[in-house]
């Protein structure tokens, strides 16, 4: 195991305890307790997982719908704690999950993208005065000030992505986002990925669009109920998980 | 700074590990001081959503006191008009009171819930959840200070005038709000865990608005009894903001130690309490 890895996961496992007959509110958990019945359903989202992930790295994750995969992200992100196991992440970190789900309709552009800098921990004058180029990397120079309540799906996700990876992160978690607007922009978000790959910033993928994966990434990792079922090469591991969900792989070109 | 004294205040931003458990007290007030452009974006935020949506804009701040203070002037003021201490008109005692005890009210209700209305980002990047809660109680700090502006006009208006000691509001202000966060903080988790404890916390609310004289004299009630009015730290608020703002009676000199040390004390014991509780309730977002 190396100690300069971005990322090291040892071990995780995430627990949610769901009681059984749904008492989220104080007084059914009142009631049940006095009558002795509080059960706990406990659902393993992810189950003992470990990788590593280096600088510069693309780790592919695979797995059909409940996995565990953005439960994993999750946890990489900081925003779930995990139940046991071990989770260093060196770095800054720019998640990209479910972009734009942090803006406020009712504010401009401008104002969404100094609130959104300031999540992610970064200096509020340096993105007031990044605001015109994000804009104009975006392609949407000429609604700077308007309120982003106006802006279709595809302008705010490609908003969002501007706003992401306009400082290169150290890690960027990347959780099923690939396809953000138009070809050109898709083109240009693939250009500023590699870009930043290839200056030392770690990466998690999650994708369904397997192709995207088996082309990018340099690892891959098959998450079934989460457990980890296999790692290797990204073509390898696709295959396996495309056999096992009962999908004819695609032909190798 | 030093790289240790990164690490002991907690300013390392660049390694997460999970087997690191949190620090309180000193971890959660170094985060609020890392993130406290942070804490300035989402209080312009939440100024700004709410001024921008409403027909009448920030005039509701004003306004909205102003109405309640009506209505208890038209309830009251003959119950008690005689005996307001200080002679002062019943309409600016009323809404000095108001000012306080309502800031205290939608201050803690929004402090507690402030973590649910921002499980869409929290949910997704990583930002110390006690920013959130924090920014929330200093919104309500700059809204106490835009509803001071109608009352100090009444004062002008009905003859009270101002009393130079205005300036000194923003002192005791402070402590109320460090009261008010870590109130909500106490609140916080148990909000997110069930459904129902904003509805419970709600008449908690208002029932301790009823134990602070707003729209009564302290007079009213028996003199042996009196003196547990100081066991609502809102009374000594008060009495100190009535005097500041107005000359009203000075208040008794036990009132200072009770609101630093409820501010203090409550802010400490908040932070505790959230941050030991935060991993046990994160996922229930």
């Amino acid at each position: 195991m190396s100690a300069e890895a971005t990322i090291r996961v040892e071990d995780v496992s995430l627990e949610y305890r769901v009681p059984r007959h749904h008492a989220s509110s104080l007084k059914e958990t009142v009631v049940r307790i006095a009558r002795r019945g509080v059960h706990y359903e406990v659902i393993r989202a992810v189950r003992g997982v470990s990788f590593e992930v280096q600088a510069g790295e693309v780790l592919g994750i695979v797995g059909g719908n409940g996995a565990g995969k953005s439960t994993l992200m999750k946890v990489m992100a900081r925003v779930l704690p995990p139940t046991s196991g071990r989770v260093r992440v060196r770095g800054r970190v720019s998640p990209m999950i479910e972009l734009g789900a942090g803006f406020n309709p009712e504010q401009t552009a401008r104002e969404n993208i100094v609130l959104y800098g300031a999540l992610l921990g970064r200096d509020v004058n340096a993105m007031r005065s990044r605001c015109d180029a994000i804009m104009e990397w975006a392609g949407l120079t000429d609604y700077l000030d308007m309120p982003v309540r106006a802006f279709s799906s595809g302008m705010l996700a490609r908003l969002a992505f501007s706003v992401s990876v306009d400082v290169k992160p150290d890690v960027l978690l990347v959780d099923e986002v690939l396809a953000v607007g138009d070809s050109a922009f898709q083109q240009k978000s693939v250009e500023r990925m590699q870009q930043l790959i290839h200056g030392g910033t770690a990466v998690v993928l999650v994708s369904h669009q397997t192709d995207y994966i088996v082309d990018n990434a340099h690892r891959a990792i098959w998450l079934d109920r989460g457990s980890v079922q296999e790692v290797g090469e990204p073509s390898a591991v696709v295959e396996a998980y495309l056999e096992a969900a009962g999908v004819a792989a695609p032909a190798p070109v | 700074m030093s790289t240790l004294g990164r690490g002991v205040l907690g300013l390392e931003p660049d390694l997460y590990d999970s087997a690191v458990p949190p620090r309180p007290l000193v971890g959660a007030v170094a985060e609020l001081y890392r993130y406290r452009a942070l804490v300035r974006v989402l209080v312009q935020r939440d100024l700004t959503v709410r001024y921008k949506r409403s027909f009448l804009g920030v005039t509701w701040t004003v306004l909205n006191p102003l109405l309640t203070a009506g209505v208890m002037w038209l309830v009251f003021s003959h119950l008690f008009r005689s005996r307001i201490p200080g002679n002062v008109p019943f309409l600016v005692y009323v809404l000095a009171g108001l000012l306080a005890v309502t800031y205290f009210q939608q201050g803690v209700a929004n402090t507690a819930a402030s973590l649910a209305s921002s499980a869409s980002m929290l949910t997704k990047v990583y930002v110390p959840p006690v920013v959130f809660a924090f920014s929330a109680a200093c919104s309500g700090a700059v809204n106490f200070l835009y509803g001071l502006v109608p009352l100090l006009l009444f004062q002008l208006a009905l003859g009270v005038g101002v009393a130079w000691t205005v300036v000194a509001v923003p002192l005791p202000l402070l402590f109320l709000l460090l009261t008010i966060a870590g109130t909500g903080f106490l609140l916080a988790t148990f909000v997110i865990r069930f459904d129902d404890v904003l509805n419970l916390v709600g008449v908690l609310l208002m029932l301790i608005g009823f134990l602070t004289p707003t729209f009564y004299p302290v007079t009213i009630i028996p003199g042996a009894f009196r003196h547990l009015f100081f066991l609502n730290p809102l009374y000594s608020y008060v009495g100190v903001f009535r005097y500041l703002e107005y000359g009203g009676p000075p208040p008794s000199w036990i009132c200072i130690p009770i609101i630093v040390g409820s501010g203090l004390a409550f802010f400490a014991l908040g932070l505790v309490v959230f941050v030991r509780r935060w991993p046990s309730v994160a996922a229930y977002l």
